[in-house]
């Protein structure tokens, strides 16, 4: 099973599969409004560099040269109705065929209605506004005044006033630093991490990318005690060093799962019960849930090697998530609950205890 | 005429047309020239069908950012037959003045990497798509660290769209202690990220007082209302600074077991005051914003944290072990 938000198994994300082999960052299918949103940006790109090939375009674009033919032959069939309401020739737009089919060049011969890029939706900015707040709320990140000077430059382009929508400055946090200069660097680091069973090991890896869910902040890496790709808390890592060792794997190698955590197969089943509200929250620990989900409680079985992280998991979310069985485990939450109870025996209901120091 | 015309194809032609006229043109025009449309329109039939199609296909292309107009004839208004739709050219292209260097167009496709998944995923692909019509090639980043952001509430994207419409929204907030969501009515302020979690600011309709509310609480659907009143200000900053103000002021104490999990983890917390220490345990003073967040947080590190302050922390956490270990006995 997986690593709970508070409290959870060491760097013990569960086992992935065979690493999957890299996935080539295939661009998602464009739906119509993507697609329309495409077309008018590869107009007065294609205006202002004629003779561009399909494969330059595709990989300015970000698409596969197939999207980019297809688009080109709608494009080249279509225009304004003009004066006779009949898309008559001049009224549409056109290219040379011949350079298209047979050398792959794209030289548009009539141009129609377009002249310029479009502006940006207020959302569209807003989603680029939002991601700059963030990058500039990153303690000692890039540069802050051209940040202001680009979320100007976005309001201005953009049709509609963006919501605002703003990201507090993170705090500067030390191992968070180190971590970051070595992804960018593409250095192997050693680190302290403690488990949730207590165990704490040093352990060397491929540090591949950053990512944060809520308050907490995960690094994903190739872990060289494990050979396997692990999720690790930034608050378990204790002592980070960098090392003069260059990363063995990359990321298009691994190919990092899209969950946080996979489904492992450890040996051990749990029967849990969600409330439909804890599944988008949770969907990330516990493998095998569905994103979202209304309406009643959700079952789901996952594998865990051991239940001190599902006890922890279960402990924060109280009333959200019930362990049903095996009986093992569901004992396993109890006593690790009773034990905190017991710690505030006769003073239960508010009377302080004495503060230390 | 081909019968089925692909969606892209009928909205490309409705925004090339659209451009092309400065006097604009009525919807029955549209449906009888524009491609896409007109080989399905019947000169004096039933063209219902097809309205509705135009009438969803103006929502798209103004989700996109083309601002489609419309312009009534001179002492016609009201009359919707005679209502004419174009595009503005200078409202539609990007200003001349809005062009942007390579390394900002290479910050920029940081910030959109930024959005891992949903909505803000979606629209920053579409904003970068256009950023490149303009041509400036973003090469690798500066930086070769991009950390990226889950963003699990499905509240966001609903509410961002209020805001921009300037509209008054609807719906369930449950508070906690509280045992049922009650329905709330407010204008929607800002969206602000403290500390990894999404707030929403907003004014109360009954009342008019400020509330920031986190987007976790909200259950069910956002609904739109009536357009808001304006309401001017940096309510993003305001609703930043107000969350930091309660976060300095919300101070608890905690004893954890030294080499645990909790010590580990709680000590690396942003603002952690270390306020004692012994060989058995250490002593920390920690900050926060919700009581009750940082009661589930604490509960789930069971016996490992003893909560000593505030007493409503030391009963909330205490409160939370006793339903956990009633659900597992």
């Amino acid at each position: 099973m997986a690593e709970p938000t508070s409290g959870a198994p060491g760097g013990r994300a569960p086992r992935t599969r065979p690493a999957k082999p890299s996935r080539p960052t295939a661009p998602p299918p464009l739906q119509a409004r993507d697609k329309l949103a495409f077309l008018l940006s590869l107009v007065p790109w294609l205006m202002d560099r004629d003779g561009a090939t399909v494969d330059e375009a595709a990989a300015h674009f970000g698409v596969t040269p197939d999207a980019i033919r297809e688009a080109v032959e709608l494009i080249a069939v279509s225009g304004i109705p003009g004066d006779h309401a009949a898309y008559q020739h001049g009224d549409l737009f056109d290219i040379d065929w011949e350079a298209f089919e047979e050398h792959g060049r794209i030289v548009l011969t009539n141009l129609v209605a377009i002249d310029d890029s479009p502006r940006f939706s207020a959302r569209e900015a807003a989603a680029l506004i939002a991601g700059l707040q963030y990058l500039s709320a990153l303690p000692e990140n890039a540069d802050r005044a051209a940040i202001a000077s680009l979320m100007a430059k976005l309001s201005r382009g953009s049709s509609g006033a963006p919501a605002p929508v703003a990201v507090a400055e993170q705090s500067t946090d030390a191992t968070l630093a180190v971590i970051r200069e070595a992804v960018e660097r593409g250095l192997q680091v050693e680190l302290g991490y403690l488990n949730s069973r207590g165990e704490y090991e040093r352990r060397r890896v491929d540090p591949l990318r950053v990512e944060s869910l809520d308050v907490d902040w995960y690094l994903r890496g190739w872990c060289h005690l494990r050979q396997a790709v692990r999720t690790f808390r930034l608050d378990r890592i204790s002592d980070p060093v960098i090392t003069d060792q260059p990363i063995e794997h990359r990321l298009g190698e691994v190919g990092l799962p899209e969950r946080l955590f996979e489904p492992s197969d450890e040996d051990l089943e749990v029967e849990l019960e969600l409330a439909p509200a804890a599944v988008p929250l949770l969907a990330d620990y516990l493998p095998g849930l569905p994103a979202t989900a209304s309406g009643a409680p959700v079952r789901t079985t996952v594998r865990v090697s051991h239940y001190h992280g599902l006890k922890r998991l279960v402990g924060a979310n109280p009333g959200m998530l019930e362990v049903l069985g095996p009986p093992e485990a569901r004992a396993a939450v109890h006593d690790w609950a009773t034990a905190a109870l017991a710690r505030y025996d006769g003073h239960a209901d508010g009377a302080a205890a004495d503060p230390l120091g | 005429m081909a019968a089925k015309v692909p969606v892209e194809e009928r909205l490309f032609s409705l925004v090339l047309a659209l451009l092309a006229t400065d006097a604009g043109l009525t919807k029955n025009e549209i449906l009888s020239t524009v491609q896409g449309y007109r080989g399905r329109y019947s000169a004096g039939g039933d063209n219902s069908a097809l309205e509705r199609q135009f009438e969803r296909d103006k929502d798209d292309i103004r989700e996109l950012g083309v601002p489609l107009e419309t312009v009534e004839a001179p002492g016609e208004s009201g009359n919707n037959q005679l209502l004419r739709y174009r595009i503005p050219r200078g409202a539609y292209e990007l200003p001349t003045d809005v062009r942007f260097s390579p390394d900002e167009t290479a910050l920029l496709a940081l910030a959109a990497r930024v959005w891992r998944e949903g909505s803000l995923s979606g629209e920053s692909r579409r904003a970068m798509m256009k950023l490149r019509s303009l041509g400036v090639v973003a090469d690798e980043p500066v930086l070769g660290y991009a950390p990226q952001v889950r963003l699990r509430d499905p509240a966001f994207e609903p509410l961002q769209t209020a805001i921009a419409r300037g509209l008054t929204v609807r719906f369930d907030y449950l508070k906690p202690g509280e045992s049922a969501a009650r329905e709330r009515q407010v204008i929607p302020l800002a969206l602000v990220q403290y500390q990894g979690r999404w707030h929403l600011s907003a004014e109360e309709l009954a009342g008019g007082a400020h509330k920031t509310f986190l987007l976790r609480r909200v259950v069910g659907p956002i609904t739109t209302g009536k357009p808001a009143p304006a309401r001017p200000g940096d309510h993003a900053a305001e609703a930043l600074a107000g969350l930091e103000e309660i976060w300095a002021r919300g101070v608890a104490q905690v004893e954890v077991d030294p080499g645990s999990d909790a010590a580990t983890r709680l000590r690396q917390r942003r603002g952690t005051e270390l306020a004692g220490e012994s060989a058995k345990r250490l002593s920390l003073r920690l900050h926060y914003v919700d009581l009750a967040i940082l009661a589930d947080e604490l509960a789930g590190f069971g016996p490992e944290v003893l909560v000593v302050a505030p007493v409503e922390l030391r009963a909330a956490v205490v409160e939370r072990l006793r339903r956990t270990e009633a659900a597992h006995g």
